[in-house]
């Protein structure tokens, strides 16, 4: 038996958070590392220097607006009582302390926390992209036309705006390619990738062990009957799996390049 | 209530409501066409970026060298250069070098050099090369936006020229004197990072060989 994580919805913005972010790390280290030969051909593929800096602005642009959908759309959510309690992802204490349970469960001086609906890590993924987007955004909004921001703000601000702009998205590149993707596709207990996000269900049996404390609140309160779901065809299965792998090894080529490279750009 | 309250009060709103007096609509509008040019093309007239207009004197802050023998025989030795209409005069084979010959720094702490391929002469200009800071040089601070900037980018006006094109390196302490807020912007980033990674990466890696040791219960592993 399967039952519900993500709705279609979710899925959706996750799949255009993937597809705009990859895009953005690719089109911002084409011009970042433009004086290299790695950076001349990353930067190719998007049509060369100024091509890439006309991507990074567009996809930007429509980054910003599916982060607005998405706080809409939370909102209409939290408004309609469809998330509350351990449902929400609202950071609560006892997220510290499963963090600090986990840790230790890794030294072997504790039990795994019993986790519920969302984990810890997945709270942090899911609010990172909110600082990182207020952050990038705001940042990227100064640049967009540094012309136009320089009669808000002092044109030095630019200066400033261009360093903050770039060690976060180093950041949020080297967080979302060493961290998310080993966590979601690589370690043992998921290899060779979870599933869930791309599917939107997941097998009972999994989330009993990964999730006990969830699966036994839905028993208790009857509702595990009611997210029962169906798990995507086999097709759409090789699908998913090659569309993730895709964006692993991309974002892996991305950050080795990056790092190889990084001592031969004027920073 | 007394008319001749009435009628204060009237006056009294009346000079706060109505429109001032013409001298003042002047200045409103000596402001408002002053911003108009900063929001416009970024072309401007000659006459509007001229030395001294609407200052007698003009200043700058940039230090000066003093000589160590400033008066006497001694002073030709020590000149500051920072003002001459010709920076590079009297210097010994001028013509056989490059600007990066002598300017090595400033041909590589900027991304119009770096990144666009532009040359210095492209906005320092053509010989005599003035010092930035002289009287009619086209980099001087009060037309910088006109003559320089709005080449390339139409519209920069004086607080878009306060971009630095030759920007200090934000991690060194120097930076933290002369550009205070890109260092501890700079800084501020770097804790961020590095702290997030600090914590996050070493728990990644010590979590995945926890999990390649024990496995799932489902796959036959221990989980404590």
């Amino acid at each position: 038996m399967m039952i519900r994580r993500f709705t279609p919805v979710q899925r959706l913005f996750h799949l255009l958070l993937i597809l705009t972010f990859m895009i953005q790390a690719a089109t911002g280290f084409g011009r970042l590392y433009i004086e290299t030969a790695w950076g001349k051909s990353l930067a190719g593929v998007f049509g060369g220097y100024t091509g890439c800096l006309a991507v990074h602005k567009w996809v930007g642009i429509l980054m910003l607006v599916l982060f607005l959908l998405h706080i809409v759309y939370a909102v209409v959510q939290i408004a309609r009582g469809k998330v509350r309690g351990r449902d929400s992802l609202l950071p609560r204490l006892s997220d510290v302390g499963e963090f600090l349970q986990h840790t230790a469960w890794i030294f072997g001086l504790a039990r795994q926390p019993r986790f519920d609906r969302w984990t810890w890590w997945e709270k942090f993924d899911y609010w990172a992209v909110f600082w990182g987007m207020v952050i990038l955004g705001g940042t990227g909004l100064i640049l967009y036309d540094s012309v136009a921001s320089s009669r808000v703000i002092f044109g030095w601000g630019i200066n400033v705006a261009l360093w903050v702009h770039r060690v976060e998205a180093i950041l949020a590149i080297l967080h979302v390619v060493l961290i998310h993707f080993f966590v979601a596709h690589l370690r043992r207990t998921h290899f060779p990738m979870d599933r869930a996000m791309f599917e939107g269900a997941v097998e009972v049996e999994d989330a009993q062990e990964q999730r006990p404390a969830w699966i036994e609140r839905l028993r208790a309160t009857g509702g595990l009957e009611g997210h029962a779901a169906s798990g995507a065809p086999a097709a759409m299965r090789a699908v998913y799996f090659v569309l993730g792998y895709a964006v692993v090894v991309c974002g892996v080529v991305l950050v080795i390049y990056a790092l190889i490279n990084a001592p031969r750009v004027t920073w | 209530m007394h008319p001749a309250k009435i009628i204060m009060g009237l006056l009294l709103f009346s000079l706060w409501a109505l429109p001032g007096p013409v001298w003042c609509m002047e200045v409103k509008s000596d402001v408002h066409r002053y911003r108009n040019y900063e929001l416009s093309t970024g072309y401007y007239e000659r006459y509007e970026v001229r030395p001294g207009l609407n200052r007698p004197l003009i200043m700058d802050e940039t230090p000066t060298r003093q000589g160590i023998l400033s008066h006497g025989p001694g002073k030709a030795t020590v000149r500051i250069r920072t003002r001459l209409e010709d920076a590079h005069a009297g210097l010994l084979f001028y013509e056989g070098r490059t600007c990066v010959d002598c300017h090595r720094q400033q041909g590589t702490d900027n991304l119009h050099v770096v990144r666009n391929d532009l040359v210095c002469r492209q906005c320092h200009g053509g010989e005599p090369i003035a010092s930035v800071n002289h009287y009619y040089s086209p980099l001087n601070k009060i037309r910088r936006h006109a003559y320089i900037c709005a080449k390339c980018h139409q519209g920069g006006g004086i607080s878009f020229a306060s971009y630095l094109v030759h920007e200090p390196n934000p991690a060194m302490a120097s930076t933290r004197e002369t550009f205070p807020m890109l260092f501890y912007a700079f800084w501020a980033m770097i804790a961020l990072a590095g702290g997030t990674l600090a914590i996050f990466l070493p728990h990644t890696v010590l979590w995945g060989l926890r999990e390649l040791i024990t496995g799932s219960k489902k796959n036959g592993g221990d989980e404590p």
